[in-house]
């Protein structure tokens, strides 16, 4: 599968036009979707009017970007103006926008085509994407199994080879679940870092909006496409964006690498482990300085974080808690817990934020990034509650968040790269976590090891 | 443990019985595990969500 860089490239040589990139794609998705539905909504009109607005554009010489002409999709939580935009809930079937998000305005500035909108996890409230309105989305590895979640749709179109990129939301290991298990990239930006402005929120404080790409380079582009200031988003940051797609022969000597001996290696299945430190060996090679550290009470802040997560999905969604029959049984338990929890609760898991938040910072004055596994194992089978780990046996949604959910209330940038197969040929993914706004360090980082490897060349079976 | 049905019926949350009973093992798990955080937190310690008035309300 081609990349977004290397198609930009053909484009501006005119070995290939937007028009038959996205008449390529629409074929590929009549031909695929059926059997991954990955997308709620595919856009075919719109986007052939973008793909023939962006052949002309650059045949005038007018040129936005690596983006102009590459055919990508948003989750279905994306606002779209005039398009439905239903947060895979029943609650907004018919829900169409009169604006789009501020991630959709600034690809369409940037000349993207877009193709649709992906499926989803009901209301981005869980990781299976195996939705109760919308049906299943299917991982393209193994159909039987899920692709992760919420932003399932999104890694499964990209991994297939449907759009280049696809958008996605990551409140809790969103992006970095389905990247994981679909074996493509994901990429959690540093809070604020990309605007949430028109994406229909799932929580308050937690909300990350992101890219998942077939390689780091193809998500850092994006990330330089859809990083900025807004002002229509309150937590949005003035911290100036930089240059984010690293250079051809990105360095990592000297770099400071942390390799976590405790919680993140534990109750993880042997083979995520191992691809970790198979590429932990390899940074090391590469020149950085592979060391050993200990992470603060990460249990704690994933505990943190759940009580922040279930205490602010329900009060955004308090006001349609009359429509029980509305929510898939998951989303509805979880709903209710966030109900019966106390405001003196939400408010202390906000001072702890800031308690912990101080603790993992300190963690940067001696390693410059870190290194997990973004799950402890490969996408479990649709309908699969529960996967056994380590000794014990533990609930899916708890197991697959555990590595990436504390990272959303620290509000660190986080990025999820392949780093080969299970003993049954299922993806597995690296996560590396990076100080807050050093997108680009952690995307060198990702981009060296990719270079190195070649995981991210992988595809599913035919 | 806390009573959780008190808890829905005093806040009057019309959560059926059936779904509490298949809320109130996470909800268990949850108490349990946060309940020693939420008691080690230092006194002067501010939330992460504080409440700041933006530069242009001075304008």
């Amino acid at each position: 599968m081609t990349t977004i860089l290397e198609t930009a490239k053909a484009l501006r040589a005119r070995q290939v036009s937007s028009a038959e990139l996205t008449e390529a794609a629409i074929q590929q998705i009549h031909k695929i979707n059926p059997k991954l539905n990955a997308f709620i909504t595919v856009t075919e009109d719109l986007a052939r009017q973008q793909a023939k607005a962006a052949d002309e554009a650059l045949a005038r010489g007018v040129d936005h970007g690596p983006l102009q002409g590459i055919p990508v999709a948003v989750k279905d939580m994306f606002s779209t103006k005039g398009i439905r935009t239903t947060c895979g809930s029943a609650l907004f079937t018919n829900h169409v926008p009169d604006t789009d998000a501020a991630v959709v305005e600034k690809l369409a500035g940037a000349g993207a085509v877009l193709l649709g909108k992906t499926g989803m996890h009901e209301l981005a409230y869980g990781i299976t994407s195996n939705n109760p309105h919308f049906g299943a989305v299917r991982n393209p590895w193994d159909t039987e199994r899920i692709p992760g979640g919420s932003s399932g749709g999104s890694g499964a179109a990209v991994v297939a080879g449907l759009v280049f990129m696809a958008m996605g939301s990551d409140t809790g290991g969103s992006i970095r679940i389905p990247a994981s298990f679909c074996g493509t990239v994901g990429l959690k930006p540093t809070s604020g870092r990309v605007s949430r402005y028109g994406t229909m929120p799932l929580d308050f404080s937690l909300d990350h909006m992101g890219p998942l790409a077939r390689t780091v380079r193809d998500a850092a582009l994006t990330l330089e496409a859809i990083a900025g200031f807004d002002q229509r988003d309150d937590t949005s940051s003035r911290v100036p964006p930089s240059k984010y797609v690293p250079d051809a022969a990105p360095s990592i000597r000297g770099l400071r690498i942390g390799l976590a001996h405790n919680f993140y290696m534990e109750r993880i299945d042997p083979d995520a482990g191992a691809a970790v430190v198979r590429m932990a060996e390899m940074a090391e090679k590469l020149g950085a300085h592979v060391t050993q550290v200990r992470v603060p009470d990460i249990l704690a802040l994933n505990t943190v974080g759940r009580v922040i997560l279930l205490v602010e999905a329900s009060a955004l969604m308090e006001r349609h808690m009359n429509q029980r029959d509305k929510f898939g049984p998951d989303v509805l338990a979880l709903l209710d817990q966030g109900r019966l929890l106390p405001a003196t609760d939400y408010v202390n898991a906000q001072r702890l934020r800031r308690v912990m938040q101080r603790e993992f910072n300190q963690l940067w004055s001696q390693i410059d990034c870190l290194l997990t596994p973004t799950t402890p194992m490969a996408a479990p089978r649709i309908g699969e509650n529960t996967v056994p780990l380590g000794d014990a046996t533990d609930d899916v949604r708890l197991a697959a968040t555990r590595l990436v959910r504390g990272i959303n209330v620290l509000g660190l940038p986080a990025l999820s790269i392949p780093c080969g197969l299970d003993r049954r040929g299922l993806p597995l993914g690296l996560q590396i976590i990076g100080k807050a706004f050093n997108e680009a360090g952690v995307l060198r980082v990702g981009a060296a090891l990719e270079d190195a490897t070649d995981h991210h060349r992988l595809t599913p079976p035919a | 443990m806390k009573d959780w049905k008190k808890i829905a019926d005093a806040h009057n949350l019309a959560i059926p019985d059936a779904d509490l009973d298949r809320i109130r093992p996470g909800l268990d798990q949850l108490e349990a595990a946060f309940r020693p955080l939420a008691g080690s937190v230092p006194h002067e310690t501010e939330p992460a969500i504080t409440f700041v008035i933006p530069p242009e309300a001075a304008e």
